[in-house]
């Protein structure tokens, strides 16, 4: 009887073994049941954009990064340890993998961009899915650009694999020509379907891309291809991938008319609004923008300034737990390096403490002196530290320091206290703690609380871009009046000037110092050369490292390496970039 | 008398509570009439206590006083007495009809091998054992007095290795045996009471009856499922058959720090620091401006040595201490076994905020007969139940960042630890003193103090119970139904109290952090198991099913700012002053930011499971046994899941041949045995066959002005592999057992193979496709080795003595990783921020070896430098020669290579006893060699301010000072910053882990109304034979990885206890 029992009981667990092995995960979805609704959909575009904070968690390995202390615009700075800055500074290395976690990121975007244009159809509203395919490809199309100026050729990846199994090759590069028409092909396509709804606060203003950042986006694109690679035209890809159409200049030209005519973008009336020092808290004490808290101008806040046309968006809740990348960590980055004796910021008011990178090149501030000498933007972009009472040299190791720094990206802070006779007694860590800003006891920590966003196109830009294609001196010259500065007349080196003063700080010098011409990279980054530095706080001059500049920008025409992780995963696939073999090994500053 | 019939009433009343409604014939039946007749049992040493007399075919019976005595009432003509012992042969003795007194001397059972061991769902006797198992016994791990059953084990179990994660108390263990086969779940599966799962580590070691460790692949595959890394199988102590037994084990120790580290003085890091300046190019510090003039001053003429951190750390005497109760007893129809057991130790690291570990256990075994046959049980039921309950608080014992031990090493001498007032010296300190030397330095002290690193508490409770139920309708013919229930909860709390330490390390605002986790697990197993026995072939033949379900349960945790009882750790506060009012219901957040809740599912899954086996034997000279097992689990898709794990062993006792019989009184046992056999693993994530999608916090984007509310975002966070499945480890096993010289000495050997095949792990797939790696059957690994087990006892009138010493050998190899480059690599910012990768797992190489530079020496001057092609631009004297292996004449990452491993090639253990009377003592120690030890406390690279230990006195300062250790310079020099094989030492070492003298006074004293009472003193580990530089070459961090050993960036040594202690028995 007792055996029946048990083989029945056996029989019966035999018989529902597949069932009791089944389980299911109650926190996650997954591709066959995922996206189905619009929801879903929006969903899975926002995790496209929350690649963009991902890599500024680790900022350092940027693009935007790269670009900065690549460009003459700034030296590395840092601490002495911050090797793989300086070797940057110089188109050297000290580990060939260090772009691995933006390749990483930014083909993880791709991936998301991939998944989500696959599956948009399932959004029934045409306007909403317009939207949406425009963004998705707005931001393929943003990755791409920066992998190819930053690498060269890269991998084409335009689905998602379905199964381990289809990705045990690993894929070829494309040329950079056929990165370029696929770029093109989003970007065209991107600003055809998107809404031609204006810019406003609180729709557009919300870090959405638009049809007007497809546009200008697409002439940045144009402009660096044909620039860098001496073409007319930008080639563009059909749906089958081939390269059978194109973008003309006109076209592009065309674009940005319509952008400037139809978005509602429109320049800041003054340039100091737009940069966080001129915020309302600081402005208290921050004489220089004196005339703007009598005027009550401040800063124009994230999300209210029309001016700006894609910005990556920040928040103030980073945290070591979630990711870092939610806070603006350049801001920490290019921000004051920490010095040796308690609250040193003060006299650097009000700017706060970072990492010390990115020290403003001499010759920036000196030719600028020279060549626009009434320019407002020239103090309203640098900060002569040197002239303020106690600055510290060589703060924790600080290197190829200039006693110059950039006021746009860089971590602001705010009074917190002050002292019976109104100095400042102690401060916030970032203004944006205060309660002026999001509230009282918001994150205050110097290293996360950075939430002012990431700016990546500015409508100056758009309009100086206009000026530069059209040969026209429309756009510039309200660029330049907004600052006070004369009317010109169209030259192509006055337009070179005036994008560098603008637009310096901002990520693009290296993309146009590269486009307008080898000679003239060559010669911006020699320019470098000669000026007074100190490093950890002895004074010396910049120097050439390993071959120098002229040699390196020769050997790389400014491409850096391919991640040596992925180089050695591909078995030879992947063809690392000339010029980055041992003799770029960066040792020690000399 | 008295206490007697109390001790039974106290016994009885227990198990009236446990299994109410089962038998307890045995303790009612004294109302006949008959005879009464004293017996009074002994062996060579004197009374045995506790030996069971019954009269044949009654259940008239008792066990032996503490005199070995024991009184039976009703008893009929011609009778036979029974008397059981365990250890001894059973005698059957013929009472004379008119006999009132009978002495009885029992006989030791000679044959060792005649013990049984645990085998899984069974025992089965040693002799006729064909795999390789290991037994340890109970009391062997309870007298080595640890905390730990683990630290017990090290010394006595050949062929698996155990290594304390680091001393801190509670800190955990890595047990691996025969070698590592994965970089995944690497760890051997637990079998406790015959149920799946468990945490060694809980146990009291006064509750284990024995640890058997199945270690190759035919004996474990009777686990076939999770059995690839080896089974540990736990028996608690179960109840025995005779008289109510109470036991007491105690001790109470003190621990001490075996080594101190060598800092720098104030002095010394002034010469130093200057020295990198120096030899940077610099002018020196002016440190008459940088330190306050006082400080400054006394720093200068000596009076002041400086801070030394690890010192004003150290809590020395921490007290240890362990207290076990044990009451055994039954009847032939019903057993138990109850024990309660307390632990409690200090830890010898982090004052005022010191380890304190907590552990109180309870355990209730029993069996009962519920129906009884004529010769045999036909029902039968019995329960497991083992409760514990931990609480602990510790240092940070983790990386660079969160380690408060390289913390204590790295700190700045010059700064003081107090202010005037007592306190800690602070930042505000540091300004009003005008101590401006570097601004990120701060009290480590202070600050581990007031936060997370130092200032937490968790507590653990588990509960792990079983009921079975055992029928046997016929002789021989069991079937057994066993289910098992598990249950834990953990709670964890930190707080974070307003402090300010250094310009970077500042809290404004205190903040308690919550979390707690609960869930249970159950498991059912059936088996039906029958014996026979045909014309000398004997067969025993079990056949099984069981199944699992586990991870039911959640966690949540919480955290607030601004509490309303800020609380701060001062030199002079207890940790408990703090933590009883860190609540996150005490803190009042004044902003959505100050908040964080959260709040998860356990990941459920299951296993389900059909298996069989076959014990075969003919007259006990020629075994053979025959196992096979299937598994499907839950983490692998429909048609991936099941597993198929067979094995077969055999076995040839050559001794009980006749041929052998010239050679009996030298060769007492001689069995040599084969196995081979399949186990699987299938420990990794669920869901690795689906291509999932995840919406986690970090993967959202803050569209709104707000800044504050994050829209949602989806993304598919792995790449689907549906064909993964289970891993295989296939291992062969050729072994030997052998006794000698009339049972004197005894061996036993084992050489093994061990292929890991279809390896689960996640290698890296192309980084363009943008998708996490999922877990792929993608790789293979060996691991060949051989055990030595050698042991032997004897006896010289009263003196007996004895020594036994084990060792092992492994070899591992990866041979095959299935993506192209073939490596998994391992993290980089290690030793410190800026260094590159330094362990990973490669084909060729033993799993986690240590990568980087070779180095030869250091240029001693210019010519060497020219005449060195390979260098980097810029080498200068006093700079590392690394080496180049690649011969392409330049320095370069490919010049990196195999530097070391954390990983032994040899472990050994020996134990060393003398008994005379009551007296005994006995020394145990344990080995390992052939691993390396990758060692920097400082973080060379990006911390150039750190201090240092005297190591660096030998550096290069001119030619002919130092060949190893290049110049002085700061961090970013490459001499440094590379990873090269000057981090790296060796990390032989042995260990005296116990040396106790004991003695038992009953032996003086034979009216003590006890069976035993023992005293003894003890020190553990108490000296350890090394050339490695640092605390404690036994280093299991590895930067959290389970495949990786050896890193030591500043280690919680393991202490030196001296302890006394007592065994009592009554």
């Amino acid at each position: 009887m007792k055996k029946i029992l048990f083989i029945a009981l056996a029989a019966l667990l035999f018989s529902s073994c597949e069932a009791f092995l089944d389980t299911e995960s109650y926190t996650k979805k997954n591709t066959g049941n995922y996206p189905k609704t619009a929801d879903d959909a929006i969903q899975m575009v926002t995790g496209v954009y929350a690649t963009l904070n991902r890599v500024l968690a680790n900022c350092g390995n940027s693009y935007y990064f790269a670009a900065q202390l690549l460009s003459d615009d700034m030296f590395a700075g840092g601490g002495e340890n911050d090797k793989h800055w300086t070797s940057l500074e110089h188109l050297m290395y000290v580990d060939l993998n260090q772009y691995n976690s933006f390749w990483s990121d930014r083909y993880s975007g791709i991936s998301r961009a991939n998944m989500a244009i696959a599956n948009l159809d399932k959004v029934e509203d045409e306007k909403l899915r317009n939207q949406l395919m425009g963004e998705t490809l707005f931001l393929r199309a943003l990755f791409y650009f920066e992998l190819v100026q930053m690498f060269g050729d890269v991998p084409l990846i335009t689905q998602v694999p379905q199964s381990v199994s289809e990705v045990a090759e690993y894929p070829a590069q494309s040329t950079q020509e056929e990165i370029y028409a696929f770029i093109a092909a989003d970007l065209k396509k991107a600003s055809d379907i998107m809404p031609n709804d204006k810019w406003n606060a609180t729709v557009s203003g919300e870090g959405h891309a638009t049809r007007w950042a497809a546009q200008a986006l697409l002439a940045r694109v144009f402009l660096f291809y044909t620039g860098f690679y001496g073409k007319t035209e930008l080639p563009m890809m059909d749906e089958e991938f081939n390269i059978t159409g194109k973008v003309t200049k006109a076209e592009v030209i065309a674009g940005l008319e319509d952008c400037i005519n139809n978005s509602g973008h429109t320049l800041a009336n003054d340039f100091r609004r737009l940069w966080p020092y001129s915020n309302s808290l600081s402005a208290k004490d921050y004489y220089y923008v004196e005339d703007l808290k009598n005027k009550g101008e401040y800063w124009l806040k994230d999300g209210t300034n029309p001016e700006t046309v894609f910005a990556i968006k920040c928040s103030h809740l980073a945290s070591w737990s979630t990711t870092t990348g939610y806070s603006n960590q350049y801001l920490l980055f290019f921000a004051i390096r920490n010095a040796g004796t308690g609250d040193q910021y003060k006299n650097v008011f009000p700017f706060g403490q970072g990492w010390g990178a990115g020290p403003v090149n001499p010759k920036l501030w000196e030719d600028w002196a020279t060549q626009e000498p009434t320019d407002k933007r020239r103090k309203g972009s640098i900060l002569a530290a040197a002239d303020r009472p106690n600055y510290v040299y060589g703060a924790d190791a600080l290197m190829e320091e200039t006693t110059l720094w950039q006021k746009k990206v860089i971590a602001i802070t705010g009074a917190k206290e002050y002292e019976a006779d109104g100095s400042i007694k102690t401060l916030y860590n970032s203004f944006t703690s205060s309660t002026e800003y999001y509230g009282d006891g918001e994150s205050d920590d110097f290293q996360l609380g950075h939430e002012t966003d990431v700016i990546l196109i500015r409508f100056a830009d758009v309009l100086l871009m206009h000026s530069e294609l059209t040969e026209t001196a429309t756009g510039m010259n309200q660029v330049r009046a907004r600052v006070g500065l004369p009317a010109v007349s169209y030259s192509f080196p006055a337009l070179q000037k005036e994008r560098r003063f603008e637009l310096a700080f901002e990520g693009l010098r290296w993309g146009d110092m590269r486009r307008w011409g080898d000679n003239y990279a060559i010669s911006a980054l020699t320019g470098q050369l000669g000026h007074t530095i100190w490093n950890r706080g002895v004074q010396t001059i910049m120097k050439d490292q390993g071959a120098g500049y002229s040699a390196r920008y020769q050997a790389t025409r400014g491409f850096l390496p391919i991640p040596s992780s992925e180089v050695d995963l591909s078995d030879g696939v992947l063809k690392q970039n000339p010029g980055w073999g041992p003799e770029a090994v960066f040792g020690s500053w000399n | 008398m008295k206490n007697y019939l109390w001790k039974r009433l106290f016994a009885g009343i227990f198990l009236l509570l446990l299994a109410s409604g089962t038998s307890f014939a045995a303790y009612g039946d004294l109302q006949q009439s008959g005879r009464t007749v004293t017996c009074v049992v002994s062996d060579n040493a004197g009374p045995v206590i506790g030996a069971y007399v019954v009269i044949r075919g009654t259940m008239n019976g008792g066990s032996t006083d503490a005199d070995g005595r024991v009184v039976l009432n009703n008893v009929p003509d011609n009778t036979t007495l029974v008397v059981t012992f365990l250890g001894y042969v059973t005698q059957e003795i013929a009472l004379m009809n008119n006999q009132t007194y009978v002495e009885i001397l029992l006989q030791e059972d000679a044959q060792a091998l005649e013990e049984v061991v645990v085998v899984g769902y069974g025992v089965q006797k040693k002799k006729l054992v064909t795999g390789a198992t290991v037994q340890v016994r109970g009391d062997d791990i309870a007298k080595l007095n640890t905390i730990s059953p683990f630290t017990a084990l090290q010394s006595q179990a050949p062929g698996v290795t155990i290594v304390q994660n680091n001393g801190q108390p509670g800190s955990g263990f890595k047990v691996t045996i025969r070698g590592l086969g994965t970089i995944g779940a690497s760890s051997p599966l637990y079998v406790i009471d015959g149920v799946v799962g468990g945490n060694l580590d809980n146990i009291n070691p006064n509750d284990i009856e024995s640890i058997d460790v199945l270690k190759d692949a035919a004996s474990a595959a009777i686990y076939g499922a999770r059995a690839a890394n080896g089974v540990i199988m736990v028996t608690t102590k179960q109840g025995k058959l005779g008289k109510t037994t109470v036991t007491y084990d105690g001790f109470y120790g003190q621990q001490y720090l075996a080594k101190t580290p060598d800092l720098l003085t104030a002095q010394e890091y002034m010469v130093l620091q200057d020295e990198i300046r120096f030899n940077e190019g610099n002018p020196s510090y002016d440190w008459a401006n940088l330190l306050p003039a006082d400080l400054y001053q006394s720093v200068m003429n000596g009076s002041w040595k400086g801070t030394n951190w690890f010192k004003e750390a150290y809590n020395e005497g921490a007290p240890t201490q362990n207290h076990a109760v044990g009451i055994t007893g039954g009847s032939e129809l019903s057993r138990f076994s109850i024990g309660f057991s307390y632990s409690g130790t200090e830890g010898i690291l982090g004052k005022p905020v010191q380890s304190q570990f907590e552990r109180y256990t309870a355990r209730i075994n029993s069996e009962h007969v519920i129906l009884k046959g004529r010769d045999f049980d036909i029902i039968k039921f019995g329960e497991t139940l083992y409760y514990n309950y931990i609480s602990n608080n510790g240092v940070a014992t983790g990386d660079i960042y969160w380690n408060a031990i390289h913390n204590l090493l790295v700190a700045n001498p010059l700064l003081p630890i107090y202010n005037e007032e007592g306190d800690w010296f602070n930042y505000y300190d540091k300004q009003s003193t005008g101590w401006k030397f570097d601004g990120n330095t701060g009290n480590p002290i202070g600050a581990f103090s007031n936060n997370g690193q130092g200032l937490n508490q968790s507590k653990s409770y588990s509960l792990r119970t079983t009921a079975y139920l055992e029928i046997q309708p016929i002789k021989n013919l069991v079937f057994r139904s066993q289910f098992g229930y598990n249950m834990s909860a953990n709670t964890y709390r930190s707080y974070t109290a307003i402090s300010a330490w250094s310009n970077n390390a500042r809290t404004t605002l205190d903040n308690v952090s919550q979390s707690g986790s609960m869930g249970h697990d159950w498991k059912i197993d059936n088996t039906l198991s029958y014996s026979f026995n045909l014309n000398d072939n004997q067969f025993d033949i079990l056949i099984g099913q069981s199944a699992e379900k586990w991870g039911m349960g959640q966690s949540l945790n919480a955290s607030g700012a601004n509490s309303i009882f800020p609380g701060y750790i001062s030199p002079n506060t207890n940790i408990n002053d703090v933590m009883d009012y860190a609540w996150v219901d005490n803190t009042k957040p004044t902003e959505l930011s100050q908040r964080g809740a959260g709040g998860s599912v356990w990941g459920e899954g299951g296993i389900a499971s059909f298996f069989g086996r076959i014990n075969y034997n003919y007259k006990e000279k020629y075994m053979a046994t025959v196992i096979f097992r299937a598994d499907g689990s839950s983490n692998f898709a429909r048609g991936k899941r099941w597993g198929y794990f067979p094995s077969a062993s055999i076995g040839w006792t050559i001794s009980n041949e006749d041929f052998m019989a010239g050679a009996a009184d030298i060769i007492d046992f001689l069995k040599i045995r084969a196995s081979w056999g399949q186990n699987g693993n299938c420990s990794i994530g669920n869901f690795q066959y689906l291509s999932t999608i995840a919406f986690d916090v970090s993967n959202g984007y803050y569209f709104a002005a707000d800044k504050k509310t994050q829209t949602v975002g989806g993304y598919a966070d792995i790449l689907a592999n549906p064909d993964v499945t289970w891993e295989t480890s296939e291992q062969l096993n050729i072994g030997l057992d052998a006794r000698f010289a009339r049972g004197r000495l005894g061996l036993a050997f084992d050489w093994y193979q061990k292929m890991t095949r279809d390896w689960l792990l996640t290698a890296p797939i192309p980084g363009v496709y943008g998708l996490n790696a999922p877990a792929v059957n993608g790789g293979d690994v060996k691991n060949s080795g051989v055990e030595l087990s050698l042991t032997w006892d004897d006896f010289v009138g009263d003196f007996r003595y004895g020594i036994s010493l084990n060792g092992s050998y492994n070899k591992n190899e990866v041979t095959r990783i299935a993506n192209t480059e073939g490596i998994i690599h391992g993290a980089a910012n290690v030793l410190s921020q800026g260094t590159t990768e330094m362990y990973r797992a490669q084909v060729g190489y033993p799993l986690g070896y240590f990568f980087g530079y070779k180095t030869a020496g250091v240029f001693q001057n210019w010519d060497q430098v020219n005449n060195t092609a390979a260098k980097y631009d810029g080498a200068k004297p006093g700079d590392l020669i690394f080496v180049d292996t690649n011969k392409d004449g330049k320095i370069t990452e490919d010049d990196r290579t195999m530097i070391g491993s954390g990983h032994p090639d040899f472990l050994m253990g020996f134990n060393l006893y003398f008994a005379w009377k009551g007296l005994d003592f006995s020394i145990t120690g344990a080995g390992a060699f052939g691993q390396e030890i990758a060692k920097s406390y400082r973080s060379f690279a990006d911390s150039p301010l750190q201090n240092f230990t005297t190591d660096i006195f030998g550096r290069w300062t001119g030619e002919g000072t130092s060949n190893k250790l290049p110049r002085l310079t700061t961090g970013s020099n490459l001499n440094w910053q590379n990873i090269s094989d000057i981090y790296i030492e060796k990390g032989d070492y042995v260990k005296i882990q116990n040396v106790q003298i004991g003695y038992d006074f009953k032996q003086a004293f034979r009216k003590l109304p006890f069976g035993q009472v023992r005293l003894y003193v003890s020190a553990q580990n108490l000296y350890t034979f090394t050339k490695y530089s640092g605390l404690d070459p036994e280093i299991g961090y590895g930067y959290d990885q389970g495949w990786v050993q050896g890193i030591d960036l500043g280690y919680y040594p393991a202490p030196r206890t001296y302890m006394v202690g007592l065994n009592l028995k009554f």
